[in-house]
């Protein structure tokens, strides 16, 4: 389970945490922001905003959270594929099988770095965010295979994922949205030579391609947060929302190319609806565990009450009372969670389509 | 359930534009750059527009108020005229904006002093242009800085109103062409404007038109309703309107005259660049500059890195449309291809004699006649026993840089159809370059009956696929053929020479007084600041007959001590020539002065080179000099340098100095002087052939002129001299003390001078040849070795033969070279030639620019002055090491053509019989050499007898015999008797002796 010291502990008194679990648990769930469970916080966002990238995407939510990704491409001469075999304990991890004359990527072609203000690039956040980011582009093989130019050589891609604002809600969906943006408007610049040559590129930019042609089906990944107060399923929750999570899910879909199925992957419930396809699905430690609970009338002496041993016992009798969320999810709401995320029409569609009309702009 | 994201809740946020209120002047140009090392960049450059860029019209006035000025406040003249010239057209006169087709196409017109003045360089063609073609390119940059013809560039990207932003999907071409448009347009605006604002009729405001090759360009720009016209079709409307027209590159013409009859291709395709590069690096393939035999225009050869030994590529397929001097990519073909290098004489002239240059069908790259020629050749080898060792061959199949140039050349009269000559009709002829390793080029012209016989200048402008022959265009008339000043001129544009007089800027450098400049007369003066006063030291100068300017002069003296004091003093040109200013940069451009039998051209102004630097007679001169003590034995016991004031004595010549040395009445000191110098001289001369010094040979000859025609009369060896020898021994001594001065005080940027030790392989030839004909043995392994095995290889019967045999080795030699002490490892200093660890160039500064960066380091080494940056700079020196390298190798080959030349007017019309020795043979000819006339030249066997007598060739002994209608035997070093009359070569078109072989042995 993924850490959550990222976020600033809300200070929210247990009355406050229980009137907002009990607003979020009733059907329709009542957000404090007004949102339907389905909705994302507004935002602005603007790609091609850093000229001297290969590609880059600004994403603002609304809460000030603001984050830049900028994705540089290098050439690089590939190892030799004897070297392969020496580390096939990484085999799996790498892209397998995938024919097309050899054309396979490796996974050190791309190179991800997350930088939070406030916090060392070391800091268990940044890391744990860039392996989640990455795991979700490199999950099938198809992105790196994209940085293919022949056998001697390939593109390195470097994607700098830059936080802006403080962590003021868990920055995970802003950042995945930016890169999937910033990736979206990549572009390389056209190659010229043939086969195994030395790669020689056109010198005009605007005959670049890009990484994801508009024309292809496939697109970057994108990881979505979900969580659930009781059975009610959330999308884009904030901090204050996150504060009495019962499930925290972080989904990484793709739109699917649809001849292709990922051999292994994460074995979550169904993987697949519609168009698109599970990367990958992380579950996340909920900085609700680590509120108090609320002492109930009955058993807090300063309000006249007697102190017990039992306060479990005490708690679970009272109605209204803050406890913090223990145990983990029904595997059920799990699976409705993703099924929510991948179903035609749903979340995961409009977001990927959503994103794709800013790259268009 | 609402929608996640609501369209407006996603909102798009470009940066917006208009809330910078600087942004209108901000642009942006994103380009892809591919490094040397492999990396790709994305490179974005911001463009800040401004408006203050001036038309630099003289009608326009509005411009003056905001142009930029300089630091002293001062404006750039304005370049375009106020009454720019008219045409039937535009009578009310017109400036002229060329796209970069039409000056890719014919930027020769665009030098032409008839036409086209006015003109206006938009930075977009000029980049362009670079991009296309360098050398055109700085052809422009040395139009555009030409007052006379006002070609004025102007920065139409930086100008707000001229800049166009690239429309998304359009390509770069496009977008250029717009932006020239655009410039046209604006312009003609600009200027109505200026009219109107000056009062003036509207109807006077010059028309812009813009030049293009491009339909497509043409026609937007009617759509546009701007003035444009093409190429074609305004020099039409010119005066000699033929003559211009001929200059237009035929390149688009012809292919698309070709596509229509869709020609099939003659030449394989060259390789993509990438694929080549991939090749070159992987070693696969191999790069390098491509030279053709001058023997043997079929047969070239491109030495590579790679190997030791030079490839050869044979045969003009393998050749692949490369032209001499171009850098190549060549692929080595299987060992089952490999061929020996040919023993054949193959002229195209003789080749392909009558071929149509109109007649485009049908021919194969490789005519019957060659291919036999080739046949033959393959049989030879295969007939051969295994002693034959033939040599890797290879094919080019690409080219990475064309090295093309302006070609001087000929017509082939054959070519150029009886009817033709009269009317003006357009046809093609084939121009036959006056260097034979060019191949003939095809040219379109109307003007074909006018050129026949004359020295012409083309260039060539293609090679495709399916032509056989390069494709040029012609450039300009020398004059007649064997007239003095068109051959003349020839030989400076084959060689590269530049004899324009100089531009006044460089003029403006020399000293305001000209030529009553003396030294100042009070030792106050700041120009006597660190110098030593040696007026009281007889000092003279000794030169060869007429030398005008006098670089150098000696003394010596006796010491108390029993040594001597010898100082030598070499004019100071740095004085006058200040780095980096316009007569230095000339000076390092031309970089030497080029000696032809009947004219100079000066490195530097007249008035330097033969009075103020010159060291003349009984007036005081600036000079540096080198003073050094030294023994009776010619040890040096210590030696000085220092800026010096002279007062020399007299001016010698070779000959009067040794009348006088050997005179044993004259007594005075002067001559007890020259003496001394005599004395030590040959003792330092000894010293250096010990050290294993080469005393080589080439043959030199004068030729006598009548002095008041300059007509050459007569040919004569030059007789060498004891004096001449003393002078170029204490030369040496200057040179090698100077540069191990130079060296100790900067190690890094020395100006020197090396001669690299020839590689073994370049004397295997010789070395066989010698052993086989005469048992002597040539040992290579050292410069002593070599000296010493020379001397050896006498002739008891044939004095001639050790000398032929110098001559023979000095063409195995390397060339010296100058370069800058940083570039190279101290081991790589030696002078093989000299046997020196180090030497440089110091003596003579009037005619080397290296010698004047010798001085100016030299001043500083001895603290005189401080070091100009430009001459401390590595990258800086190794450029011009690089030009003067060049330029003294152009000098001395145009000298050597000069002579050529002017022997073989000499012998016009005369018929003389001389000795002779064969130097090289061929299977069907060999080359005589004539050491009378220091000439060499070839007798083909076709020239023995008629028809060609059989022959047959012995290549191990080096001997030939044939048999038939005249029976001979020839074999190598032999000496011949041969008639030496004069003809005209057709295929160059040089007037040249010819040989022929009377008999045997002595005459």
């Amino acid at each position: 389970m993924a850490p959550s010291s990222a976020l600033q502990q809300v200070l929210l008194s247990p009355a406050e945490l229980s009137y907002l679990h009990t607003s979020l648990a009733s059907t329709p769930p009542i957000r404090p922001d007004g949102r339907t469970s389905r909705q994302f916080r507004p935002l602005i966002a603007e790609s091609n905003i850093l000229p001297g990238t290969n590609g880059s995407a600004r994403i603002c939510f609304d809460d000030g959270t603001e984050a830049i990704v900028g994705a540089k491409a290098e050439v690089e001469k590939s190892r030799p594929v004897f070297a392969a075999r020496e580390e096939e304990g990484e085999g799996e991890e790498m892209a397998e099988g995938q024919g097309e004359g050899g054309e396979r990527g490796r996974n050190e072609w791309v190179d991800i770095s997350v930088e939070i203000p406030g916090m060392r690039d070391d800091d268990s956040m940044p890391v744990f965010l860039s392996a989640l980011l990455s795991e979700a582009l490199l999950a099938d093989g198809g992105f790196t295979r994209k940085l293919w130019i022949n056998r001697r050589f390939h593109w390195k891609l470097y994607i700098d994922i830059l936080l802006l604002s403080q962590p003021l809600s868990y920055p995970l969906p802003l950042l995945s949205l930016t890169t999937h943006l910033a990736l979206l408007a990549t572009r390389l610049p056209r190659l010229k030579s043939e086969k195994d040559e030395d790669p020689m590129f056109d010198d005009d930019w605007e005959a670049s391609v890009f990484l994801f042609p508009q024309s292809q089906t496939a697109k970057p990944p994108a990881t979505l947060l979900v969580m659930a107060v009781s059975s009610n399923i959330i999308f884009d929750p904030s901090k204050e929302e996150l504060a009495v999570a019962e499930v925290v899910l972080a989904v990484s879909i793709s739109s699917s190319p649809s001849s292709f199925t990922p051999e292994s992957e994460m074995d979550v419930g169904e993987r697949k609806g519609g168009s698109l396809k599970l990367l990958a699905v992380r579950t996340i430690d909920p900085p609700s565990r680590l509120t108090h609970p609320g002492v109930p009338n009955v058993v807090n002496t300063a309000t006249g009450g007697t102190a017990t041993d039992n306060m479990e016992m005490a708690m679970a009798r009272e109605e209204g009372v803050w406890k913090s969320p223990r145990g983990g999810a029904k595997r059920k709401l799990i699976a409705e969670m993703i099924r929510k995320v991948l179903e035609k029409g749903g979340v995961g569609e409009e977001v990927l389509d959503g994103l794709e009309a800013v790259g268009l702009e | 359930m609402s929608s996640t994201l609501s369209n407006n809740a996603m909102t798009s946020l470009k940066r917006s534009l208009a809330a910078d209120p600087f942004a209108s002047n901000i642009s942006s140009k994103v380009y892809v750059r591919s490094t040397k090392s492999g990396k790709v960049q994305k490179i974005v450059r911001e463009l800040y527009l401004r408006q203050d860029i001036p038309c630099s019209s003289k009608l326009c006035t509005s411009c003056l108020k905001t142009a930029p000025r300089d630091a002293s406040g001062v404006l750039a003249p304005l370049v375009l005229s106020a009454k720019p010239a008219g045409t039937k057209k535009y009578k009310q006169g017109h400036y002229l904006v060329p796209d970069t087709n039409a000056l890719l196409n014919a930027l020769d017109l665009f030098e032409q002093t008839a036409a086209f003045y006015d003109v206006i360089i938009l930075q977009t063609v000029l980049e362009e242009l670079r991009n296309r073609s360098l050398p055109l390119y700085n052809r422009l940059i040395g139009l555009t800085k030409s007052e006379e013809k006002r070609f004025y560039v102007f920065f139409n990207d930086f100008r707000l109103e001229t800049y166009v932003v690239r429309d998304p999907g359009e390509s770069i071409n496009d977008r250029n062409d717009r932006a020239v448009r655009r410039a046209v347009k604006w312009y003609g605006e600009h200027l109505t404007e200026a009219v109107k604002a000056a009062g003036g009729n509207s109807k006077s405001v010059p028309a812009v038109v813009m030049l293009s090759d491009d339909k497509e360009n043409l026609t937007k720009a009617k759509r546009d309703g701007i003035d444009a016209t093409s190429l074609k079709e305004y020099v039409g409307g010119l005066e000699n309107a033929d003559q211009l027209l001929d200059m237009i590159s035929v390149v688009k013409e012809g292919r698309e005259l070709r596509d229509a009859r869709s020609a099939e291709a003659l030449y394989a395709e060259y390789f993509s660049v990438s694929k080549m590069m991939t090749g070159v690096k992987n070693g696969t393939l191999h790069q390098g500059i491509f030279n053709v035999s001058p023997y043997n225009y079929l047969e070239g050869s491109i030495k590579v890195p790679a190997f030791d030994k030079s490839l050869i590529v044979l045969g003009r397929e393998n050749i692949n449309r490369a032209v001499h001097g171009d850098v190549v990519v060549v692929e080595v073909l299987p060992k089952d291809q490999w061929k020996e290098p040919s023993t054949k004489i193959i002229e195209e002239e003789s080749m392909n004699r009558d071929e149509n240059a109109d007649a485009d069908e049908g021919e194969a790259v490789v005519t019957e006649k060659e291919r036999k020629a080739l046949q033959e050749e393959v049989k030879k080898m295969h007939s051969k026993s295994s002693e034959g060792k033939p040599q890797p061959t290879a094919k080019v199949v690409g080219v990475v840089k064309r090295n093309w140039r302006q070609y001087v050349g000929h017509v082939d009269e054959s070519s150029v159809s009886q009817s033709a000559k009269e009317n003006r009709k357009q046809q093609t002829v084939f121009l036959i370059p006056m260097d034979k390793k060019i191949p003939k080029i095809r040219v379109r012209t109307r003007q074909a009956g006018e050129i026949i016989g004359k020295r012409v200048l083309v260039t060539i402008d293609s090679w495709d696929r399916d032509s056989r022959h390069p494709v040029g265009h012609f450039v300009r008339s020398l004059g007649d053929l064997e007239t003095k000043g068109a051959e003349t001129e020839a030989l400076l544009l084959e060689y590269d020479v530049q004899y324009r007089p100089f531009p006044k800027a460089v003029l403006d450098c020399l000293p305001a007084e000209g030529h009553d400049w003396i030294v100042p007369p009070s030792t106050d003066d700041p120009g006597w600041k660190d110098r030593k006063d040696l007026r009281h030291l007889d000092i003279c100068s000794i030169d060869p007959i007429g030398c005008q300017d006098i670089d150098d002069a000696l003394h010596a003296r006796p010491l108390p001590n029993g040594n001597f004091e010898v100082g030598v003093h070499i004019a100071d040109v740095s004085h006058f020539v200040k780095p980096n200013n316009a007569m230095d940069a000339e000076a390092s451009i031309r970089g030497t002065t080029v000696y032809l039998v009947d004219k100079r051209i000066d490195m530097l102004p007249m008035l330097l080179g033969t009075d103020l630097c010159s060291l003349k007679p009984y007036v005081e001169r600036y000079a540096f000099s080198a003073i050094w003590e030294i023994t009776p034995d010619a040890e040096i016991v210590k030696s000085d340098f220092t800026k010096s004031v002279i007062k020399s004595r007299e001016a010698f010549s070779y000959e009067a100095a040794q009348i006088r040395v050997d005179d044993e009445t004259q007594q005075d000191e002067l001559t007890t002087n020259i003496r001394i110098l005599l004395m030590l001289s040959k003792k330092f001369k000894q010293k250096r052939m010990d050290a294993g010094a080469l005393s080589l040979s080439s043959p030199e000859v004068r030729v006598e002129m009548e002095s008041e025609t300059s007509d050459p009369i007569d040919v004569k060896t030059k007789k060498h001299l004891a004096t001449m020898s003393l002078v170029e021994e204490f030369m040496l001594l200057a040179n090698t003390s100077v540069a191990a001065k130079i060296y100790e005080a900067f190690p890094q940027t020395a100006m020197l001078r090396r001669h690299g030790a020839p590689p073994k392989t370049n004397f295997e030839e010789l070395a066989n040849q010698l052993k086989v004909k005469r048992g002597c043995e040539l040992k290579v392994s050292s410069s002593k070795e070599l000296a010493d095995s020379l001397d050896a290889c006498v002739d008891p019967q044939e004095p001639f033969f050790n000398t032929l045999v110098r001559v023979m080795a000095t063409r195995c030699m390397m060339s010296a070279e100058y370069f800058c002490s940083g570039t190279q490892a101290y081991p790589e200093f030696r002078h093989y030639g000299l046997a020196s660890e180090i030497y440089t160039h110091f003596t003579s500064p009037i005619r080397r620019y290296a010698d004047l960066v010798a001085h100016r380091q030299l001043a500083a080494a001895i603290n005189y002055e401080a070091l100009h940056p430009a001459v401390r700079s590595k990258g800086k020196l190794e450029a011009v090491c690089k030009n003067i390298n060049v330029r003294h190798r152009n000098a001395q080959q145009a000298g050597r053509a000069s002579i050529e030349y002017y022997v073989g007017q000499a012998l016009k019309g005369r018929i003389v019989e001389e000795e002779g020795f064969v130097m090289k043979i061929f299977s069907n000819g060999f080359v005589v050499f004539v050491p009378r006339f220091g000439i060499e030249s070839l007798i083909r066997l076709r020239d023995l007898a008629d028809p060609e007598p059989e022959s047959v060739f012995d290549a191990e002994n080096y001997v030939l015999r044939t048999s038939g209608n005249r029976e001979v035997e020839v074999e190598l070093f032999e000496k011949v008797v041969v008639r030496i009359s004069d003809v005209l070569e057709e295929k160059t078109g040089k007037r040249k002796v010819k040989l022929e072989l009377v008999g045997k042995g002595s005459k």
